[in-house]
């Protein structure tokens, strides 16, 4: 009997290697694994044969069985598969459903890109509105009236004493308004200037403003904290160059120039061959503004800073032209 | 302002180059925006000697001249008809570039090469004032000075071998405005001794007080007025060394008196002005403000309306003068001026700024008065005014200043802390290096111990009055770049719960959904701003009328980022924008968040228009319907996990929409989905339809169920799903239908999915079949087909007693 097993084993081998569609396939699978198949017949003999033979050919039966199925359906998906090519009913060159890509503005990505870090460091986010009156924006921030400083900013007026916020540095003082230091925050938003329209100045534009107030708050940790921002922003090998300035709300003030990270400093038409571009001013809290907001200026230092979104997106991304991000031509969102 | 490397070495021994000065300068705080050689344009330019013309024997027009430059002699053709033996000429020489070509229309520079002409070699050019850029005489050639002096660079002759520093100065230092001032900083930066001119007034015998007098009547305004008289000037241009200087810092020559006030401003940094004393009635200065609505010629010849705010310098009858800010064209110098009186005066910057801002009019006066001139300077400037009217003009100094000072002002006191400045700046200071760094700006000392130190601070440092003043002049001065970065810090962590940036997580959907992001202007014209929203906010200075108010809905400008696209042939767009939008408060009881009466309110747009997803060849093109809009808005719900909102049918549209569904959040009306009426796209210039739904994103943020997410077990059971096809009159609303069957089922029915529409001859006219998918679940038990069938028919029934409805299909 195991001889018998062992030929027809033979032969199921060599005939299945014949079978070349699926109608073949079909003649086979009864042939041997139908019910009335060549196994099949098999299985019946083994009643016949002696009770103490029985458990070693069952098993070796059994054995042969389990073979010759998985055979077979290697052999069945090798001719299903073997369909596709063979018959060329399914054209795979044919191009995908189209759908449309969503992108994030790159105003948008920057900004996320500079909160994340500053996230990171512990600074959390605050917000006021845009419509500002003249004390938060101005009075409060150390720029009485009939100050030159106001002609740094051309102001759009709404009626007396209210104004499109100039900068984000009233957030400042709201936030320092509401709570006793720590203080540690940056507010990310929309300012205005009424300035001309050109590639290089638009009427509004985005700014994120930094401010941290708390017990022994230095010049030396703003220069660390904004070196650390650099460095996860524009790359690890960025310097940065503190130059001193002036803005009514804070003393010392600086304006900060970071390293050309396009040409690495050696000069290049970005940079206008300088190696710097400007990137934030910023400072130490003047004590008139603690004044204002009730902080005792012996006790408390700190220091703020403000970015222009655009300034750092133009220069991250090679744009030419600050108009591009207000006309949201498709061609141009679809490179970001 | 314009600083000129040459007339800073009148006061500094500067050996620097110009890159080191300006390097310097800039760590200064004095940013130098840019550096200009202005001679070297003139590079390979000489003053040449004309030995000998003689005719060109080829050419009738042009001479063969034989020009000394230097000790060569140079063979050069010209073809001016002015050249001449014995002129000292302009020469370029082969390799110059010519600032402009006489013979090209837009006159662009060229090279000059060695060049034959006619047969004759020409080894150079003589120029004229156009090609040399100077001016627009192309006639003939330019011919210099008789004294010239051959050989010489061109560029020195005309006083350009110099180099021009544009610094930006910021509004605290009014005393970085003068040559003195710049190189009193450079002094200090570079350990050099600042050099003040010495000089000594010669004064004749004739006594001041006999000739004219001041009364300050506003003391307010006006703390100290000073005055000479120069008696029997010689009024002509001034010599070249003065008007290389003024046009060296960009100025215009005019005369030598008038110059010479301006050489002393851009010296020194005090403003002066000089009237023609013979035209001051009563010989006197009278200081006090104007009548409103007085009129008052300026010497730019403009008539300027006054205010009683006006500070004006008067003679015995009328003014002469707005203070600080113009002289008047009655008291002007002119070519007949025989005697001078130089002002010299210190003004209250506010009231300064103020009649300069409202007249529009700026000058380098009223700039420096604004700010803050230095009072103390007064009695130098009219000095060395005085004294170079005499060297210059020939005139006669009277005896004597007047100085009408009636409140004094005085130097101010400050101290500094060590520790406090250490402890500002993060950096321990050595107390010698702070003490160098302060006299050198010549603040004196008065008190020093080992924890402090008290300063007399100059008149001119008008920016200087507290402490931190004094520790940033320290932290300046002794360079920030070396000052460490502290990249360790102490920080207090935060006790606030993190809050979910809900913005990004709304963008992040629509950006998965395929829609791109826009940012777009908050301002735009009357017109739009009140065709979709009421109490619009104004702006009372636009730019332009098209940014004359503040948005009161982002659909305006979405319609312009449609046209703009449309316009490069970008038809298919999906688009959001998250933005604020303005308004006054509707009412009394409307409390704005912040400012006065103005309400902001942020708002999500969507907008489609196009080709509906997938684009594909075989399913046939089909434009974005309303439909997909409301799909678009009901998925981003389900993904913001957002589901206490409705839509709203209305029966009629309002005037901007062809079809319009409105959405309630949280039992709050939150915008609305609808397709843009023609008489908005006609406004618009757009043929396309376009979806736009506009909602409020603060009713998104409070009712999302984001931050509340809890597990709910999940149900032991399979669904069961039923298909119902009903006909129904043509006007069932299919969510009525809907909403009866969900009515009906009740808590079983998991979901219930709409997946066709039927209308044909089979139905029969006016009617329609609507096929439902319902999903069913019983959180208990499996249902048995009985209990399914029972609750089937349930409806069923309800729906064909309600709608008058027939069972199709089940
Ligand atoms: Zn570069």
């Amino acid at each position: 009997m195991i001889n018998q097993i062992e030929e027809v084993k033979k032969k199921f081998l060599e005939e299945i290697e014949t079978v070349k569609d699926e109608k073949q396939l079909e003649e086979f699978r009864v042939k041997y694994l139908g019910r009335r198949g060549i196994i099949q017949t098999l299985f019946d003999k083994l009643k016949e044969i002696p009770r103490e033979e029985k458990p070693t050919i069952g098993k070796f039966l059994n054995e042969f069985k389990e073979l010759a199925q998985i055979k077979f359906d290697e052999k069945r998906k090798e001719i299903e598969s073997g369909k596709r090519k063979v018959g060329e009913l399914v054209d795979l060159t044919i191009p995908g459903r189209f759908k449309y890509t969503g992108r994030k503005h790159p105003l948008t990505q920057t900004l996320e890109e500079i909160k994340k870090i500053f996230v990171a460091m512990g600074f959390e986010i605050a917000s006021g509105p845009e419509i500002e009156d003249d004390y938060h924006n101005f009075e409060a921030l150390n720029i009485p009236p009939e100050h030159p400083a106001r002609d740094m900013q051309d102001t759009f007026f709404i009626k007396e004493n209210i104004i499109l916020r100039t900068h984000t540095s009233p957030v400042q003082i709201r936030v320092m308004e509401s709570k006793q230091p720590p203080v540690r925050i940056i507010a990310p938003g929309r300012v205005y200037r009424n300035e001309a329209i050109s590639a290089r100045s638009y009427c509004l534009f985005h700014q994120v403003e930094g401010l941290y107030v708390d017990e022994g708050v230095s010049f030396a940790e703003l220069k660390g904290t904004l070196l650390s921002f650099a460095k996860q922003m524009f790359g690890s090998s960025v310097k940065l160059r503190f130059r001193p300035s002036f803005f009514p709300f804070t003393e010392p003030s600086a304006e900060v120039d970071v390293s050309c990270f396009i040409c690495g400093g050696k000069g290049c038409r970005v940079c206008k061959y300088g190696g710097w571009l400007e990137i934030l001013g910023c400072g130490m809290v003047d004590p008139n503004v603690f004044k204002f907001v009730g902080y005792d200026s012996e006790k408390y230092t700190g220091y703020a800073f403000g970015m222009g979104v655009e300034r750092i997106a133009m220069l991250k991304y090679g744009i030419d032209d600050i108009r591009l991000f207000y006309e949201n031509d498709f061609r141009f969102l679809e490179q970001f | 302002m314009k600083i000129s490397h040459k007339w800073l070495k009148n006061y500094i021994d500067l050996e620097a180059e110009p890159e080191e000065v300006k390097e310097k300068l800039t760590m200064l705080g004095l940013e130098v925006e840019s550096v200009d050689y202005p001679g070297e344009k003139f590079k390979n330019f000489y003053v040449g000697e004309v030995l000998e013309v003689s005719k060109h024997p080829n050419a009738d027009k042009l001479t063969v001249c034989r020009v000394r430059v230097g000790k060569d002699t140079l063979q050069i053709i010209c073809g001016a008809p002015n050249v001449a033996a014995g002129q000292k000429v302009p020469v370029a020489l082969v390799g110059a570039v010519i600032p402009r070509n006489q013979h090209d229309p837009e006159g662009k520079p060229f090279v000059l090469t060695k060049a034959k002409i006619r047969g004759v070699e020409s080894y150079g050019m003589i120029c004229s004032e156009f090609e040399l850029g100077l001016g627009d005489d192309k006639e003939g050639i330019m011919v210099l000075e008789p004294n010239a002096q051959v050989g010489q660079p061109l560029a020195e002759y005309f006083g350009l071998d110099d180099v021009i520093y544009d610094i930006s100065v910021t509004p605290n230092r009014p005393d970085c405005l003068s040559h003195i001032g710049v190189a009193r900083e450079l002094a200090v930066a570079f350990g050099l001794k600042l050099k003040k001119p010495e000089f000594k007034v010669v004064e004749s015998d004739k006594r001041i007080t006999d000739y004219a007098s001041v009364e300050i009547i506003d003391t307010l305004n006006c703390p100290r007025y000073a005055a000479r008289v120069v008696l029997n000037v010689k009024v002509e241009p001034s010599p070249k060394w003065l008007q290389d200087y003024l046009r060296a810092v960009g100025l215009r020559p005019i005369n030598n008196i008038v110059d010479i006030t301006n050489f002393v401003l851009y010296e020194v940094g005090h403003p002066l002005h000089a009237f023609d004393y013979d035209k001051l009635a009563g010989h006197k200065i009278v200081v006090k403000c104007a009548n409103d609505g007085e009129v008052f010629i300026t010497l730019d010849g403009k008539a300027r309306v006054l205010r009683k705010d006006t500070l004006m310098i008067c003679d015995a009858e009328k003014p002469v003068a707005i203070a600080g800010v113009m002289g008047g064209a009655n008291t002007e110098i002119t070519d007949e001026t025989k005697n001078v009186l130089i002002e010299s005066a210190y003004f209250n910057p506010i009231s300064i700024r103020r009649t300069s801002k409202y007249l529009g009019l700026s000058t380098d006066a009223s700039y420096r008065f604004e700010r803050g001139a230095d009072p103390e300077a007064v009695i130098w400037a009219v000095n060395r005014a005085a004294q170079l009217m005499a060297e210059i003009a020939g005139g006669e100094v009277l005896q004597g200043v007047i100085d009408v000072y009636p409140v004094e002002i005085k130097p101010k006191v400050v101290s500094l802390r060590f520790s406090r400045l250490n402890s500002v700046i993060g950096f321990e200071f050595s107390q010698d290096d702070v003490v160098k760094i302060l006299e050198g700006l010549e603040l004196e000392i008065l008190n020093r111990d080992e924890k402090s130190l008290t300063v007399k601070v100059p008149t001119f440092r008008v920016d200087i009055e507290r402490e931190i003043d004094l520790i940033e002049e320290v932290a300046r001065v002794y360079g920030y770049d070396r000052i460490p970065d502290k990249m360790r810090s102490v920080v207090h962590f935060s006790t606030e719960k993190v809050k979910v940036d809900f913005h990004n997580f709304v963008r992040e959907r629509l950006i998965g959904a395929g829609f791109k992001e826009v940012v777009t202007n908050s301002m735009l014209d009357e017109e739009k701003a009140s065709l979709l929203g009421e109490n619009f906010v104004k702006v009372l200075n636009p730019l332009s009328r098209e940014m004359s108010a503040l948005r009161t809905s982002l659909i305006p400008s979405a319609l312009d980022v449609v046209k703009h696209n449309f316009g490069y042939g970008v038809k298919n767009l999906k688009f959001f924008e998250i933005g604020k939008v303005f308004r006054l408060a509707f009412d009394e009881d409307e409390k704005p968040r912040y400012v006065d009466n103005y309400v902001e309110e942020e708002r999500l747009l969507i907008l489609m228009t196009g080709v509906a997803e997938p684009v594909s060849y075989d399913l046939g093109e089909r434009i974005f319907d309303i439909y997909d809009l409301k799909g678009e808005v009901e998925n981003l719900f389900r993904g913001i996990f957002l589901e206490n909102y409705r839509f709203i049918y209305y029966s009629n549209n309002s005037d901007i929409a062809e079809l319009e569904i409105g959405i309630e959040i949280g039992g709050k009306y939150a915008g609305r989905l609808i397709k843009v009426g023609d008489e908005i796209l006609n406004k618009f210039d757009i043929k396309a339809d376009i979806y736009i739904a506009e909602i409020d994103f603060d009713l998104l943020c409070k009712n999302s169920r984001f931050e509340e997410r809890h597990y709910i077990e999940l149900p032991r059971f399979p669904s069961v799903f039923r298909d119902l096809a009903f006909v129904v009159d043509e006007s069932v609303p299919v969510g009525e239908v809907e909403n009866a069957i969900k009515e009906k089922a009740g808590a079983v029915l998991k979901s219930i999915r709409l997946f066709d529409i039927y209308r044909g001859e089979r139905i029969g006219e006016g009617k329609k079949s609507v096929a439902f998918s319902l999903e069913i679940l019983s959180k208990e038990k499996t249902l048995t087909d009985e209990e399914v069938n029972e609750l089937i028919q349930k409806v069923v029934k309800y729906v064909e007693q309600k709608f008058e409805a027939k069972l199709r299909s089940y």
